[in-house]
């Protein structure tokens, strides 16, 4: 069973249904038992860095995720806000403590011409040895207003908004996106799927 | 899509609308041809005074695997509140901005600025652009544009209604204004009825995104053959 953790922040449904979509077994939940019998963790979200810490501090989620994730090691997808919450600290609307998951901090999107917030259909790519053209994915879908910026050694996919952004996050267990898989038709379908299928 | 509580509908410069379908019907396919978006409005719900229907804008939603913007009689933060639950990626919203701007200030602070989309119907008359209103109110388009940017909203939707339906081309002159006017992505629509309309607009120095209604419901172009028409151009898009 899937867990799609809900804490007040939204576009939860879109996730589950998406998730169904694979013939997944999945539920929206703020149950902490069933969060710990999930296979899987799912932390969706949009909307600020700071009332997103707020609502998993008030529900008692952050230890539980903490608990789950961190020492027990298990699979955990964050979306959006659950991908910019796992970072150190936010500045959205003011300075603020993240999950700390990840060495770093989530800025606003500025150096850029282009309009702020990024919306619509991009393509990622990584850095690494080989071609950067050969890396390059699928359009995926990006509403936001803010992005990571890690400050440690972990395994990214960027997208270039005129400068260079954090699109994805892999490291160890977890596994992030600033884009939405679940509102990227074929392409984000398809990632759900893979990383369900390897990890759940 | 335009939807007037009943069925989809169609306007011609926002008046004669002539019946075009079943919304989720109409969702189901442009989610199987792929669409980039969907902006499902309810173009009655204020003037009737009722809220949008949820139950059948959560079978719309239900249909689509890529982003949905939804307006129509959004009057409070339950309404905004409904619609994101539902799985609304974002809100279209027009009355209340021009009733209460300071509404849009706090939705934005509340939801995100990201969610928050802008109606923005302009009709041209005695050589400017002004903001159609229901009670003939005379207000310049660049003055609410102005006034939506200090409150941080996350887009502008710019209905040209002087060429809603008619299928003729973009008004290029609009878009070119509104591009000075603002740095928020921007959505055209109104006009477009053929492939090379959207070419046309997008070969100005208009960089925000293409709508279109008309040339899918009356024609045979897809949006898919319209995309191929704007990468045949050089134009990047998604295929």
């Amino acid at each position: 069973m899937i867990a799609i953790v809900d804490y007040g922040m939204g576009n939860l449904a879109s996730v589950l249904k998406a998730v169904k979509s694979l013939k997944k077994e999945a539920m929206i939940t703020s149950d902490k038992k069933e969060i710990q019998d999930a296979s899987l963790i799912i932390l969706p979200g949009v909307g600020s860095f700071e009332q997103g810490m707020k609502n998993l501090k008030e529900r008692g989620f952050i230890e539980l995720l903490n608990e789950e994730v961190l020492q027990k090691k298990k699979p955990f997808l964050g979306i959006c806000l659950g991908m910019q919450l796992m970072m150190e600290r936010g500045t959205e609307p003011v300075e603020c403590k993240g999950l700390g998951w990840i060495k770093g901090k989530v800025a606003t999107i500025e150096n850029s011409h282009l309009p702020v917030p990024h919306l619509g259909w991009n393509k990622t790519y990584q850095f690494g040895e080989g071609n950067k053209e050969d890396t390059i994915s699928n359009n995926f879908y990006f509403i936001h207003s803010f992005h990571v910026l890690p400050e440690e050694e972990v395994k990214c996919t960027y997208v270039d908004y005129e400068f260079t952004m954090v699109a994805s996050i892999q490291k160890e267990n977890i596994f992030a996106t600033q884009f939405h898989p679940e509102k990227s038709q074929e392409a984000g379908l398809s990632l759900l799927k893979t990383y369900i299928d390897s990890h759940a | 899509m335009t939807f007037n509580g009943i069925s989809l509908v169609k306007t011609k410069q926002f008046a004669s609308s002539r019946t075009v379908g079943n919304p989720i019907q109409v969702a189901r396919v442009y989610n199987s041809r792929n669409v980039d978006e969907l902006v499902f409005i309810d173009i009655k719900a204020t003037e009737q005074n009722r809220k949008i229907n949820l139950l059948l804008v959560k079978k719309v939603i239900d249909e689509c695997f890529m982003p949905v913007t939804i307006g129509g009689g959004i009057q409070t933060f339950e309404d905004i509140n409904d619609l994101l639950h539902i799985g609304a990626d974002k809100v279209l919203i027009k009355t209340i901005a021009l009733e209460d701007p300071d509404f849009i200030v706090k939705a934005v602070k509340y939801f995100g600025s990201q969610c928050i989309s802008i109606a923005v119907d302009v009709i041209f008359e005695n050589g400017e652009y002004w903001i159609h209103q229901k009670n003939d109110e005379k207000l310049l388009m660049d003055n609410f544009i102005k006034k939506m940017n200090a409150c941080n909203v996350g887009e502008f939707v710019v209905n040209a209604v002087h060429n809603d339906g008619m299928m003729s081309g973009y008004d290029l002159g609009l878009y070119e204004k509104v591009t000075q006017l603002t740095s928020k992505p921007i959505v055209a629509i109104g006009g477009a009825g053929t492939p090379s309309h959207f070419t046309e607009l997008i070969s100005t120095n208009y960089n925000g995104a293409l709508a279109a209604a008309s040339i899918y419901h009356f024609t045979q172009y897809t949006p898919q053959e319209v995309k191929k028409t704007l990468n045949k151009a050089q134009i990047p898009v998604r295929i």
